[in-house]
């Protein structure tokens, strides 16, 4: 086995803001060695360590879904060290990455299931992913409905339009899009993703509900799913904590006697509540 | 079985046929401690000792290491893998707690998907050469976590101090080998033998301090949050003597050593604690361990109770370092008293009811 450590080389091909604000960014990542590419093959929910040479190491969701193909994504907000250094960096430059890494969505268990995507902000990077994975041409037969729910402050906070605007075309998928106050020019929802939640009620018969966001969002949001009968089994969570290894080596992610990085990141609420509330 | 007996005086004789083919690792006098460091001169060997200060964990996991090496050609990376990980490495009078700690340390790092090549390639090029303890400190408790002072197993040849001599024991392939090369080691009499048995009895009788750590596990599966917590933390200063010194604790962080000038550097690790605040601080400024009282907890929850579920064994050898360290004496014997008493209390409780 080689040294775990040492990262695939890949390069910036295209750079993309995601938000008015211009502290979200996109960044497609292409492989300098071909066979890096196949030898990835991740699944939605899974993450990958992403470097900059001198700059450090950290670990990001994988944005872009496996039927995309030959591209891989990742979507950087501007909050740290090395975060900060992707927003300065341009196309051409070389990125390390080390991955896929964590269990991601269990997109297998979600087959024959009605699927309700809850998001937040923009915690909806590997939201983007599985949406993208289940309603690709070869797999969509394998699921049943599929409802999204997507909340942010504000609509310039908006990620990924393109990609949101094709799903509201689509018939086989149910988008409803909310921000916190009204706007003018905003024609769709306006309130907390939970109130929209208790609004759209969706049905826990058959269905997994997938949630990622800020905590204030994902325990409200939970709260609406359990009045309306949801189970704690059928409600999925991505868990985020630091990170260096992200192969369960260098400690710090644990909760209780889990780790993140390779137990997780995906647990379900009922696998949570099990564990010691220290995440 | 093979024995055979090193005269002390032959110490210098032994490294010079073996320094050859190892790096030769062995316990020598710095300021005052015993340190395993990398010696050229056999006069150097200190074995007249109890134990080191800091355990040669870190001669196979040292407190800084490079994990690879970059430099920059324009907007190009090149990234050179360590080369010296094929080194055959020799440690020298190990004790027995910290033999048994390179066991737990390859377990560890060889778990899950992927496993930890640096670590592991150095433990299997390394060869151990331990050493039984006549007299075990105060703070020793090895017999209660499955040790013993002369335990040899995770040892390559394995020496009992007779006082002018060592009986030398073969323990594995490696060891034989050893003992092969070393034709000029005299063979053991019987009395020998007789005498390091009864040292080993004496030895074992002589330690004091005892858990019951089956029970301790048990209590502590059921009592994440009890205030005994509260307690158990108040005192600590958070000076993280107790895992920097333990041979098991192995968590370390990831940085980037970068000369900007040159347009080359490296990514080194660097040994980390569970009982810093930093540890686990977000981006975000979100911390899941914000408090004294959730680090204490995570650092005897993780050696007597994740250990034992995920590892199936102590995540601890009972060598006392932590016991020794910590300044303020908010030490793991008053700690795991404090967990007993739970039980106790509840069962008095039982009883009063």
């Amino acid at each position: 086995m080689p040294n775990p450590y040492i990262p695939m080389l890949t390069k910036i091909k295209s750079i993309i803001t995601e938000n008015e604000v211009n502290d979200i960014k996109t960044f497609e990542l292409e492989f300098i060695n071909k066979e890096d590419y196949k030898k990835f093959n991740n699944i939605p929910g899974q993450f990958a360590e992403l470097s900059i040479m001198g700059k450090g190491e950290c670990p990001i969701g994988i944005a872009s879904s496996p039927t995309e193909e030959g591209t891989i994504k990742f979507t950087i907000k501007k909050m740290g060290t090395v975060t900060s250094e992707f927003h300065n960096c341009e196309t051409g430059d070389t990125i390390g990455i080390r991955g896929p890494l964590g269990n991601g969505w269990p997109i297998e268990g979600l087959k024959g299931k009605n699927i309700v995507v809850i998001g937040g902000g923009f915690a909806f990077s590997t939201l983007r992913s599985l949406i993208l994975y289940v309603l690709d041409k070869k797999n969509r037969k394998d699921y049943g409905k599929i409802t999204v729910i997507y909340g942010n402050r504000n609509s310039g906070e908006v990620l990924y339009r393109d990609v949101l605007e094709d799903w509201e075309k689509r018939d086989d998928i149910k988008v409803v899009l909310t921000i916190d106050r009204e706007e003018e020019q905003w024609t769709k929802k306006v309130g907390f993703v939970a109130a929209v939640v208790k609004e759209v009620a969706p049905s826990s018969d058959n269905a997994v509900a997938v949630v990622c966001g800020p905590p204030i969002m994902i325990k409200t949001a939970q709260n609406e799913l359990e009045k309306l009968n949801w189970k704690d089994e059928q409600i999925l969570n991505s868990l985020e904590m630091r990170m260096k290894c992200g192969i369960g080596k260098c400690g710090r992610c644990n909760i209780g006697d889990k780790f993140v990085c390779i137990d997780g990141p995906v647990f379900s609420l009922a696998e949570l509540k099990k564990l010691p509330k220290e995440h | 079985m093979e024995y055979k007996i090193l005269m002390k005086n032959d110490i210098v004789k032994l490294f010079n046929d073996l320094t050859n083919d190892y790096k030769f690792y062995a316990p020598t006098k710095e300021k005052g401690n015993i340190v395993f460091k990398e010696i050229s001169n056999p006069e150097e060997i200190e074995l007249n000792y109890l134990n080191s200060k800091i355990p040669p964990k870190d001669v196979l996991f040292p407190q800084k290491e490079t994990i690879f090496e970059y430099r920059y050609e324009g907007k190009d990376v090149i990234i050179e893998d360590r080369k010296d990980l094929d080194d055959k490495i020799l440690i020298f009078g190990v004790r027995p707690c910290d033999a048994y700690s390179f066991k737990l340390l390859e377990d560890f790092f060889a778990f899950g998907k992927v496993q930890d090549e640096i670590f592991l390639k150095k433990r299997k090029n390394s060869t151990i050469i331990g050493i039984g303890c006549n007299s075990p400190r105060h703070s020793c408790f090895c017999t209660s976590v499955g040790g013993h002072p002369f335990q040899k197993d995770s040892m390559d040849l394995f020496l009992v101090d007779l006082g002018e001599k060592y009986l030398v024991e073969a323990i594995s392939e490696k060891g034989k080998n050893i003992i092969q090369k070393l034709s000029w080691l005299l063979d053991a009499k019987n009395e020998d033998l007789q005498k390091s048995q009864e040292l080993a009895k004496k030895s074992e009788e002589s330690i004091t301090t005892k858990f019951n750590f089956d029970l301790v596990t048990k209590i502590l599966g059921d009592n994440f949050e009890h205030p005994v917590w509260q307690k158990i933390s108040e005192s600590c200063i958070g000076c993280s003597s107790c895992t920097f010194l333990c041979p098991t604790c192995t968590c370390f962080d990831v940085i980037d050593e970068n000369d900007e000038y040159n347009h080359r550097g490296r990514r080194i690790r660097i040994w980390d604690t569970c009982q810093s605040c930093l540890y686990t601080l977000e981006t975000s400024g979100h911390n899941p361990r914000p408090d004294k009282i959730q680090r204490c907890r995570n650092r005897i929850m993780h050696k007597f109770s994740y250990y034992p579920s995920n590892y199936n064994c102590l995540g601890c050898v009972g060598c006392g370092r932590c016991i020794i360290a910590c300044p303020v004496n908010n030490e793991l014997r008053i700690i795991i008293d404090e967990i007993i008493e739970i039980e106790k209390k509840e069962e008095s409780e039982k009883v009063n009811a």
